[in-house]
C-alpha cells in the first residue's frame, strides 16, 4: 500500500553513517552527487557506484529496503535507458533495420546513465534513511545560516521545512485511513478510466485537506500558546559538533574527487 | 447460521521492513447470524485490524475470511461486494465526510452500490432518521455540524447501505457521556429493529455492557476469550491482567456479595443494578 514508500523515510540506527554530523553528512552526500555528474568513463562511475554500494552496507540498512526504494524509478531507469539506445547515434552501428539504428555509443551510454541514476538514488536516499528529518533540517538552518546577514529568514524557512517533513508520515497514514474508509462505502478507487479515477480521488482529497487546515489551525495554536516567535535567538537541546568521524568523511570524498579526476584525465571519456 | 468466520487469520504489517509487526496470529472466529457482538481488547490488541479484513479491506497474511462459507477475498468482486455486506465504520469517521450536503455524503454508499435514485433517496431518509438526524439538516453542509451530528452522519453513510453486517469501530470514541449513551442506544436499537449482526469495536466493558451480548476479547493479536458476557465477566482476574477490567457496578456487586448480600451476580448496568436492589429490598432482605 501507500505506506510501503520508502523514499525519505529514516530508519534509526547507530552505525557510523548515522552518527556523521548532519552538516557533514550533508556536504558529503553533496559532493558524492556532484562527483557522480564529473564522471565521464566506466573507471570512474564503477568507483562512485561501489562506494554508494559501500556506504549503504556500512549504514547496516538492508539492501532490501533501499531495493525497494528504487521500486519506484525502474520505469524512469527503463525509459532513459530506451531512449538512450534508440535515439543515440554515436560510435558504430551494431544493427539496423528500417529506421532504427543501435549503436554501440548509444549502449555505452544507456548502461551509463542507468548506474549513474542508479548511484544517485543509493546516495540521496541514503541521507534520508539515516538522518531524521528534525535533524537534517537542523543541519540545513546551520549550513545556510551565513544567509541571515542578507536578511533570509532562514531559521523561519526551516522550522516551516521540519513541519513539513514532521507531517509528511501523518498525512500518508491519513490519506490510508480515508482510502480505506471511502472503500468502505463502496468506492472505487481502481477500476475505470482516467476521468473516473481522478473523480475518484474526490472523497480522498477533500476530506484530507479539511483536516490538513484543521491541523495546520491547531498546531499554529500550540506554537503561539508557547510563545513561539521564529525571529528570536532560539538556542538548540542538540548542539552539533564535528568529530572525528566528520574529518574521516571530509577525507574520504576529499581522495575521491581526487581519483574521479586523475581517472577521466588518463581514460578516455565514454560521454 | 454462521455469517462470518476467520479461519487461522493471520495478519503482518510492514512485512519485509525492519517494523514489521504481528497484528494477528491465528484468530479463529465465528459471528452467528444475528449476533449482537463487542471486540475488546487493549489499545494495539488487533481490534482494528480484524474488523478490516471482514470487509476486504486488509487481506489475512494467512488464513482466510468467509462470509457465508465463502472465502471474501477470491477474486476482486468477492472482495468489493463484501464492502456492501458488510458494513464497517471506521474509528473517527467524522473525518471522512466530503460532500457538499449531508444528504450527498449519506447517500455516496448507496450510490456506489447502483442503487436507483429513487431506493436511494428512501434510504438516506431512512438512515437520517434513525440516528436522529432532522430533515432541514439534510440540506446542510457536513463540515458546519458539531463533532457528535458529523459522527451520525457518517454512522448514516454506512447505515443506509444496509448491510447485513455492520461494524463499527470504537462508534462512542471521544464523545461526552451523554453523546456516547445515545451513539451506543442508538446500535443497540438498530439491532432490535432490524434483527442483523452487529459488531462493535471498543475498549470500555462499561460502554459494551449496556448493548453487547457476546463478547470476544483481543489481547496481542490473539483471541484470549469469546462468550456471553456471563462468560467473560466472570473471568475479571485473567481480564485485569490484560489491562482490561469488569465494569465498576458489577464490581460493586461482587464486592457487596462478599459482605453476605445474596445479590444476582450478573449485573453489568447501572439500569439492571437499579432493578436488582429494588427486587431485593422488596424481599425485605438485609445484611448479615
Ligand atoms: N497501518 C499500520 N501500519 C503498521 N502497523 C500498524 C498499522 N495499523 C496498526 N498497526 C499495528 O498493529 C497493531 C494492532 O493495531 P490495531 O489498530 O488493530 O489495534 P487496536 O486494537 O485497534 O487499538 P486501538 O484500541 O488503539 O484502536 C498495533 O501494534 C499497531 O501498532
Ligand atoms: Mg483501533
Amino acid at each position: 500500500m501507500i505506506k510501503d514508500i520508502t523514499i525519505g523515510q529514516y530508519f534509526p540506527g547507530n552505525s557510523f553513517i548515522h552518527r556523521l554530523d548532519p552538516r557533514a553528512k550533508l556536504i558529503v552526500t553533496f559532493a558524492a552527487l556532484v562527483e557522480i555528474f564529473l564522471c565521464k568513463n566506466f573507471l570512474s562511475l564503477a568507483l562512485i557506484f561501489i562506494f554508494s554500494v559501500f556506504s549503504i552496507l556500512f549504514s547496516k540498512i538492508s539492501f532490501k529496503v533501499v531495493l525497494k526504494g528504487l521500486k519506484m524509478i525502474y520505469f524512469l531507469i527503463f525509459f532513459t535507458a530506451l531512449l538512450q539506445i534508440f535515439y543515440n547515434e554515436k560510435g558504430n552501428i551494431l544493427f539496423e533495420w528500417r529506421k532504427i539504428k543501435i549503436t554501440d555509443g548509444g549502449v555505452y551510454t544507456a548502461i551509463f546513465m542507468a548506474v549513474r541514476i542508479i548511484s544517485l538514488i543509493f546516495i540521496s536516499s541514503l541521507l534520508t534513511y539515516t538522518t531524521s528529518p528534525t535533524t537534517l533540517t537542523d543541519g540545513i538552518e546551520r549550513l545556510l545560516s551565513p544567509l541571515k546577514k542578507i536578511k533570509i529568514p532562514v531559521d523561519t524557512l526551516a522550522m516551516m521545512m521540519t513541519i513539513a517533513l514532521r507531517f509528511i508520515p501523518t498525512l500518508i497514514e491519513e490519506i490510508d485511513k480515508i482510502m480505506n474508509a471511502q472503500k468502505a462505502r463502496g468506492a472505487d478507487l481502481d477500476t475505470g478510466g482516467v476521468l473516473k479515477r481522478a473523480k475518484a480521488l474526490i472523497p480522498i482529497f477533500i476530506p484530507l485537506f479539511v483536516n490538513s487546515f484543521r491541523r495546520a489551525y491547531e498546531l499554529a495554536f500550540a506554537m503561539e500558546c508557547r510563545c513561539y516567535n521564529g525571529s528570536n535567538h532560539r538556542t538548540r537541546m542538540k548542539i552539533m559538533k564535528f568529530t572525528w568521524r566528520d574529518i574521516a568523511a571530509f577525507i574520504f570524498i576529499g581522495m575521491m574527487l581526487a581519483a574521479i579526476i586523475l581517472l577521466n584525465h588518463f581514460f578516455g571519456a565514454v560521454i | 447460521m454462521t455469517v462470518l468466520e476467520a479461519e487461522n487469520v493471520s495478519y503482518k504489517y510492514s512485512v519485509g521492513t525492519p517494523f514489521q509487526i504481528t497484528a494477528l496470529d491465528r484468530v479463529n472466529v465465528k459471528v452467528e447470524q444475528g449476533d449482537m457482538l463487542a471486540v475488546i481488547g487493549h489499545t494495539g490488541s488487533g481490534k482494528s485490524t480484524l474488523i478490516q479484513h471482514f470487509n476486504a479491506l486488509l487481506k489475512p497474511t494467512e488464513g482466510r475470511i468467509l462470509l457465508y462459507g465463502k472465502d471474501i477475498n477470491e477474486s476482486r468482486e468477492t472482495a468489493h461486494n463484501a464492502r456492501f455486506k458488510v458494513g464497517l465504520c471506521f474509528q473517527y469517521p467524522e473525518y471522512q465526510l466530503f460532500e457538499s450536503t449531508v444528504y450527498k455524503d449519506i447517500s455516496f454508499g448507496p450510490a456506489n452500490m447502483g442503487l436507483s435514485s429513487s431506493e436511494t433517496d428512501e434510504r438516506v431518509r431512512r438512515a437520517a432518521d434513525f440516528v436522529g438526524l432532522s430533515e432541514n439538516m439534510l440540506g446542510k453542509s457536513p463540515f458546519d455540524l458539531s463533532g457528535g451530528e458529523k459522527r451520525r452522519v457518517a454512522i448514516a453513510g454506512v447505515m443506509a447501505m444496509e448491510p447485513e453486517v455492520l461494524i463499527m469501530d470504537e462508534p462512542a470514541a471521544g464523545l461526552d457521556p451523554r453523546g456516547r449513551r445515545s451513539i451506543l442506544e442508538l446500535i443497540g436499537n438498530y439491532r432490535k429493529k432490524t434483527g442483523r449482526t452487529v459488531i462493535i469495536v471498543s475498549h470500555s466493558m462499561e460502554d459494551v455492557a449496556g448493548v453487547a451480548e457476546k463478547i470476544l476479547v483481543l489481547n496481542r493479536g490473539s483471541v484470549a476469550m469469546h462468550g456471553s458476557l456471563d462468560e467473560v465477566f466472570s473471568r475479571s482476574d485473567e481480564l485485569r491482567g490484560m489491562g482490561l477490567d469488569i465494569p465498576q457496578i458489577t464490581r460493586i456487586f461482587s464486592e457487596l456479595n462478599k459482605y453476605g448480600f445474596g445479590l444476582k451476580k450478573n449485573v453489568y448496568t447501572v439500569e439492571q443494578a437499579k432493578d436488582e436492589i429494588l427486587r431485593y429490598l422488596h424481599k425485605g432482605g438485609n445484611a448479615k
